[in-house]
């Protein structure tokens, strides 16, 4: 008999998702879904206002990368302006961009996933928490508190609030930076630094124990697409967008990556509000491709930075030079987050920084934008059409959560296959289905244009609907 | 008077009218002169990272707008004791409790903390408080240089 497993909602991710298992007659899974099951519509609450108001707005659509937003909004505000930000405009969107980087990784690394590389997928769910990472390794708690709290507080400093930050602004930056401020900035890196270094080494010494889940999560070959600089290295404001093969071979670079409908294909699904971003050569459903920390590794060169490429070289000796399981989103992110720390520190070096020039204003010169960014979670799109006033008439917004969408669905069921037995329910099987999701550390709020408690729902289904089983936690 | 290391947090979404009542008292805080040296935030949520914040101080005083039967505007005060649950989602927010908790398990120190928070009657989108609310914001803030006061020669 078929049967359906329902994991609703899914747990320690940034918004509202369920996962259904499908079973076949002899009750091994036939397929796997991840639903993201909110709905918010940012493209249509836009339409009618001004296009100074946009990059605001944008920002309200996530707490935890609303500097992402406000940059790729604020880019395709400064196409409609036909303007280019004086270079301290643009260096201080850099530094918020990357101080996003930072902060958000620290929360998907430390207070999301750690508990389940730190006690294993075998454990008790209720020691999974932020007090058991504490009890079991206190300097791995403190450390992830102090690099959020860093992000954050380099977001505010600039931003004037750490949530849902202003400063970012059409034409560039609304004031220049501070010298007590970038002072103060550098004051912290030291010991950020330091905090991720333990981190890398930490990691490194534990992944180990989870060789058979690497080999599972999200374990398939695939297209891996993010921004890369002029010379190779990784860029997270600018550059061109370059798609690399399973093999590390490029496959396409885009100078410029704003025409992306000439590449990149979005499909609907009717059982998720997040939509299916595909790779056009390939097609639906088969031009699966990934973005985020583990994608931008792959395309890179190297990441340009002393520290981050130490570490770039211990990641490929380990794991060769395209790594494929999203297994390793977790250590691309700790590298990320070093080579975040070493450029802040390089941009903030520079006196140019501190220039008052940080704005070109001009009015509506054209009717089309579109901003592309790097977010944490990966590549991110904001397209807007304007009337000759300036008054959005459309918009778009292609999001790192639905780029990865394909690559998500397919590991789901990837770790459905070989984890869940259709007699029994499991804990542990249960976790490891919901763990492949957050090595994408899946951005619902962006997503889907809800925050709140995530209660944990199972259930086992026969095919009129029968509830054969059920779970809550 | 001594309000070096004392730490203000008015907390709450700033577009959810009452919600917003401790951004709305935090800027009167700022400015005013019987807390000179305190050092006033605002923040939508509790979350992880405000525990080092916490630690640091001499006293903390949270600011907040509570959903309660008590009629709209009536303030209560009361000291927070360090609580160490296990929430499910810690991401987004804490209980002032649980950070307190969080402080102490983090840095091993917490200083006294005190919630002041007030009944609200509306939360539906807007950035204006009810009248019941306007109303309240000098109470609090009284009460709030009366905390730090009482900490100072206490």
């Amino acid at each position: 008999m078929a049967r359906e497993i329902v994991i609703d909602t899914v747990t320690r991710i940034e918004g509202h998702a369920k996962i259904t298992i499908q079973l076949d007659d002899d009750g091994q899974v036939a397929d796997a879904h991840f639903h993201v099951t909110q709905f918010r519509g940012f493209e249509r609450i836009v339409q009618g206002r001004p296009v100074h108001e946009l990059p605001s707005i944008m920002a309200r659509i996530c707490g935890i990368c609303p500097v992402s937003h406000l940059i790729a909004s604020a880019k395709a505000c400064d196409e409609i302006l036909a303007v280019e930000p004086p270079p301290a405009g643009a260096d201080l969107r850099r530094v918020m961009n990357l101080a996003q980087v930072v902060q958000s990784h620290a929360l998907s690394f430390f207070h999301l996933s750690s508990p389940d590389l730190l006690f294993g997928f075998d454990a008790e769910p209720a020691g999974r928490h932020l007090f058991g990472v504490l009890e079991a390794n206190p300097q791995l708690a403190r450390d992830g508190v102090g690099l959020r709290r860093f992000g954050q507080q380099v977001i505010e400093s600039i931003g004037g609030k750490r949530i849902h930050p202003a400063g970012v602004v059409p034409g560039g930056m609304a004031a220049p930076l501070a010298s007590e401020t970038r002072d103060q900035i550098l004051a912290g890196l030291p010991e950020a630094l330091a905090a991720t270094r333990r981190a890398l080494d930490w990691y490194v010494s534990e992944v180990r124990r989870f060789e058979e889940e690497a080999t599972r999560f999200g374990a398939f070959p695939s297209a891996f697409m993010g921004l890369v600089g002029p010379d190779g290295t990784i860029e997270h404001y600018d550059g061109a967008l370059r798609v690399v093969g399973a093999d590390g071979a490029v496959l396409a670079e885009r100078a410029d990556p704003r025409p992306y409908w000439e590449y990149l294909g979005e499909a609907v699904e009717p059982w998720s509000f997040l939509k299916s971003a595909y790779w056009k050569d390939l097609g639906y459903p088969d031009g699966v491709y990934r973005v985020g920390p583990l994608a931008r590794l792959n395309v890179a060169d190297r990441m340009g930075t002393p520290l981050a490429d130490e570490e770039l070289e211990r990641f490929r000796g380990r794991l060769g030079r395209t790594p494929s399981s999203s297994f390793h989103y977790h250590q691309a992110r700790l590298i990320e987050i070093l080579s975040c720390l070493e450029r802040l520190e390089a941009l903030l070096g520079d006196p140019e920084i501190l220039s008052t020039r940080v704005r070109s204003v001009a009015g509506i010169n054209r009717e089309e934008g579109i901003g592309v960014a790097e977010a944490p979670r990966g590549t991110l799109l904001h397209h807007y059409r304007v009337d000759r006033d300036g008054i959005v008439q459309w918009a778009n917004l292609v999001i790192a959560t639905g780029h990865n969408n394909l690559a998500m669905n397919r590991s789901v069921a990837q770790v459905a296959r070989h984890y869940v037995k259709a007699d029994r329910l499991t804990e542990p099987m249960l976790n490891r289905v919901e763990a492949v999701i957050r090595c994408y550390d899946p951005c619902l709020s962006c997503s889907t244009h809800a925050i709140g408690q995530m209660p944990l729902h199972l259930q086992l289904l026969a095919p009129d609907g029968t509830v054969l089983d059920e779970r809550h936690r | 008077m001594n309000d070096a290391g004392v730490l203000i947090v008015g907390y709450g979404n700033p577009l959810r009218s009452d919600d917003g009542f401790g951004w709305h008292a935090a800027r009167l805080l700022a400015a005013d002169p019987r807390l000179a040296g305190a050092r006033v935030l605002t923040l939508h949520q509790l979350t992880p990272e405000l525990a080092a914040d916490i630690a640091s101080a001499s006293l903390v005083v949270l600011v907040d707008a509570s959903v309660v039967d008590d009629a709209p505007g009536s303030v209560a005060v009361r000291s927070i004791q360090p609580r160490q649950d296990s929430p499910l989602s810690w991401s987004h927010h804490l209980d002032p409790a649980v950070l307190a908790g969080l402080a102490h398990a983090l840095y091993d120190h917490v200083p006294p903390i005190v919630l002041i928070s007030v009944a609200g009657a509306a939360f539906a989108d807007g950035d204006w408080l009810s009248p019941a609310l306007q109303r309240a914001l000098p109470e609090v803030v009284d009460r709030v240089a009366r905390v730090v006061e009482e900490h100072a020669y206490g």
